[in-house]
């Protein structure tokens, strides 16, 4: 996972703010609880927005204490102090994707950077087998998606939606799981929340995984690694010409799966992410390959 | 049958006004034409029934028991088909079987291949969610036969949504595209014309 989903802070009330702060913080709190304290390094927004969306659609409201932050102990934080298995969850999902990045780092890396990842991987492997007990789907999920997308790699010829799959169908899965592991407050059948729930993943991985081929394209079309948008033969000047309309279509289809759940919990949070920021992501990093100044940046740090 | 207020989304209280605002902004939200190519298209549309039932059940009540007018399911694309030289795959489509009706349209040899074919095949993979092919094959379609409603209207709306101007969109305001509420002032008189519901 990339660290794209993230909120637009300016559009949102300071409450607001505030439980989505609280939300960071607990899932980071978490990562310390179930693996190391070390683990809380590999926080990231992506996972962030996954236990909100559980905790959003979830039938219990959970509750919050105020405490202190471990790393500031100037800053006040709240932490959930209800049932935290949607926290646990996402701290499985980011052990286990960090792990899995950290292997294709290591594949992937020029030799000093690969041996820094080397050192890493005993700790990131005894953090993931954790994990892999305790939440075997998260796991086999992320695995079934590095697989899948080496093979889509290898392929010269490979196209868009193709390249998008294995990250899009790790999203569909484990957003499905949802409704299996927790009891959601939706109005209407099991059966259907799945699948309302799938097609919501399945165009956030898709979005997330183009986002990143976007982010990268300079990069990757230098070093000559895999990248859909160079596979593609698009060119820095009519990138983002291309791109835009891939990257809309997508959100859009975000936004209209999420649309059909019932109104949630968090709904403000959920929506200035999907409506605002993710709107402001794209723009954003699609800047840089256009001469155009770069607008507002959304870099805030919690 | 669910509290038709709550489905609505107002209070018992509610005037009638306030009634047809929220109808009128939930038909817009769920209106088929915006789930046409999605995989969730069934969905949204029970959706759009539900809300339909609610509103017409509202509007009989309100008139003390009159006559109630609504014929369900009236609201939208479907049932909407033409001649058809494919009746089987759009069944298949319908019913979420989206490999067998792939199977039946690649049986299809090159050179007879109309332009339904290429919309049909741009269903089947909007509904997977490779939107890039089927875009490619929506084009195709719409430029083989522009002046088929149909296939105009599939090619507009994923248009739309890759310009990001789907009214689907503008149900909450965060700024940023005026070019959504045109839009979503087009959709909505298309709405209205399309159902006809002015009765409250």
């Amino acid at each position: 996972m990339f660290g794209y989903i993230k909120i637009d802070k300016n559009s949102l009330s300071e409450q607001e703010y505030e439980q989505y702060r609280a939300l960071y913080c607990s899932l980071c709190r978490q990562l310390g609880k179930d693996y190391s304290v070390f683990a809380r390094m590999i926080l990231s927004f992506d996972c962030t927005f996954y236990a909100l969306l559980i905790m959003s659609l979830s039938a219990e409201c959970p509750e919050f204490a105020e405490g202190r932050c471990r790393f500031n102990p100037t800053k006040k934080c709240s932490y959930c102090i209800s049932d935290r298995k949607a926290l646990s969850q996402a701290a499985a999902l980011s052990v286990s994707s960090a792990y899995f990045k950290l292997i294709d780092n290591i594949n992937d890396s020029k030799w000093y950077k690969r041996l820094f990842y080397r050192i890493l991987k005993p700790v990131f492997s005894r953090w993931r087998n954790k994990a892999k007990e305790k939440y075997p789907f998260i796991d086999s999920c992320v695995e079934k998606m590095m697989i899948a997308q080496q093979k889509v790699e290898s392929d010269a010829c490979c196209d868009i939606d193709r390249a998008a799959h294995p990250t899009a169908t790790m999203l569909s899965e484990i957003c499905e799981g949802i409704p299996e592991s927790f009891h959601l407050k939706q109005s209407f059948d099991k059966q259907k929340q799945k699948r309302i729930l799938n097609t919501f993943g399945y165009f956030l991985g898709r979005w997330i995984y183009l986002m990143d081929a976007a982010d990268d394209f300079e990069k990757d079309l230098k070093s000559g690694s895999f990248n859909p948008f160079v596979v593609a033969g698009y060119s820095k000047e009519d990138l983002e010409e291309h791109i835009l309309p891939i990257l809309n279509h997508s959100l859009s289809e975000i936004l209209l799966s999420y649309s059909l759940l019932d109104e949630c919990r968090y709904d403000a949070i959920i929506s200035n992410t999907l409506y605002s920021a993710c709107v402001k992501i794209q723009k954003n990093i699609l800047s840089k390959y256009t001469d155009q100044p770069v607008g507002e940046k959304n870099e805030e740090s919690i | 049958m669910k509290n038709p207020y709550e489905v609505l989304g107002v209070s018992e209280t509610a005037t009638d006004d306030e009634i047809k605002t929220a109808y009128r902004n939930l038909a817009k939200k769920y209106h088929p034409d915006n789930y046409n190519d999605s995989p969730l298209a069934d969905v949204a549309e029970e959706k759009m029934k539900e809300i339909n039932e609610a509103y017409d059940t509202i509007c009989d009540m309100r008139k003390n028991g009159g006559s109630s007018s609504y014929s369900s399911g009236s609201y939208g694309a479907q049932g909407s088909y033409r001649k058809t030289s494919y009746p089987d795959v759009r069944t298949y489509i319908q019913n979420g079987r989206l490999n067998d009706a792939e199977a039946i349209l690649n049986g299809v040899s090159a050179d007879s291949r109309d332009a339904e074919w290429y919309f049909l095949m741009g269903m089947i993979f909007s509904r997977r969610g490779w939107s890039e092919q089927a875009y490619s094959y929506f084009v195709r379609a719409y430029q083989m036969e522009p002046n088929n409603v149909e296939f105009k209207s599939a090619y507009e709306n994923m248009n739309r949504r890759r310009t990001y101007q789907n009214p689907g969109y503008n149900t909450t305001d965060y700024g940023g595209c005026s070019a959504c509420d045109v839009c979503a002032g087009i959709m909505l008189a298309d709405c209205l014309c399309n159902c006809g519901r002015m009765c409250c």
